[in-house]
């Protein structure tokens, strides 16, 4: 009896990891399908200025916790980053076609993109301000393609510094 | 269209999975029947089986909040049905000796569930859209304007 639910459960976590690697796999081809893009300035990000590690971010007026949680980690985010990070918002509502550019599904979604304005991470619903930080700073150390370089410094500065695109 | 509340949606999705891998887990076919019973109660009363869950403990304990976007009712209401049907499937395989049809059965409503919930795909609904397309009786609805067929719309 005690076996058999080992068993099944076993299978359960089998399944259940299956389903993790093909999500995984999906959001590492969203990745590449972007990076091969981004020859040029990609779609919505044509505000951000060069060598700056950015957050696109996805949001609709109607996302209650866009407006109660992510908004305020990413304002936490700008006031620790200051001038290291520029946050892009963009309402998918009123801007469909750059939402669906961006393969983006749900809101909120944030994609982190690096110095070269290249797309590095994405994050599927609500990301804590540490996460962010954490891909940001690792964003800004691998300008292009993967090649460590070395973290610049981020100075504080004033939060809100935000850009509609 | 109208007001949809996809929170409550999604704890219906929630509910649907988490109740079907332990039914497997524990061998339970009845609990399976009993998701398909809820399923099919709340596709009668055009709303989600387990709305009680959010609209009595999750959203006035403010664990969850509301999500509220224009869209159509009438294909979830339809994909749960559909849900429903495919348990009754799975709950008459499980009962008439054929497990692993009954768990497969279940593993695809519970994959479906995942779709919807964490892609925010519901594959009955695009299947509804697909019939509204074919003009067929009953599915008179079409796609929010600029929404994918079965996707969660982005807002309005």
């Amino acid at each position: 009896m005690l076996s058999d639910t080992l068993i099944r459960l076993g299978i359960a976590a089998l399944i259940i990891a299956a389903g993790l690697a093909a999500y995984w796999g999906w959001n590492r081809w969203q990745m590449r399908r972007l990076g091969r893009a981004s020859t040029g300035a990609l779609l919505g990000l044509e505000t951000r200025p060069d060598n700056t590690p950015a957050v696109l971010y996805f949001r609709t007026p109607e996302c209650v916790v866009c407006a109660t949680a992510q908004r305020p980690a990413l304002d936490r985010l700008k006031a620790e980053l200051g001038s290291g990070v520029q946050v892009i918002e963009i309402d998918a509502a009123a801007q469909p076609a750059v939402a669906d550019y961006w393969g983006v599904l749900s809101v909120p979604t944030t994609f982190i993109i690096n110095a070269a304005g290249q797309p590095r991470a994405i994050n599927h619903g609500l990301t804590s301000k540490d996460k962010l930080k954490q891909q940001v700073l690792s964003a800004a150390a691998t300008p292009s393609g993967g090649e460590p370089a070395q973290v610049r410094e981020l100075e504080a500065a004033p939060v809100h510094e935000t850009s509609e695109a | 269209m109208t007001k949809v509340d996809h929170s409550a949606l999604r704890t219906n999705q929630a509910a649907i999975i988490t109740l079907l891998i332990v039914a497997f887990v524990c061998n339970w076919a009845w609990l399976a029947a009993l998701v398909m019973l809820v399923m099919a109660y709340g596709t009668l009363r055009r709303q989600p089986g387990f709305r009680a869950i959010y609209s009595e403990i999750l959203k006035p304990r403010g664990w969850v909040k509301p999500d509220v976007l224009n869209d159509n009712p009438e294909p979830h209401v339809f994909a749960q049905g559909f849900g429903a049907v495919v348990l009754l499937g799975a709950t008459a395989a499980l009962y008439l000796g054929a497990p692993a049809a009954g768990w497969a059965l279940v593993w695809l409503v519970v994959a479906l569930a995942v779709l919807n919930l964490f892609v925010g795909f519901c594959a009955g609904c695009a299947v509804y859209y697909w019939l509204n397309r074919l003009r067929l009786p009953g599915f008179a609805k079409a796609p929010p304007a600029g929404t994918f067929p079965g996707m969660r719309p982005k807002g309005n």
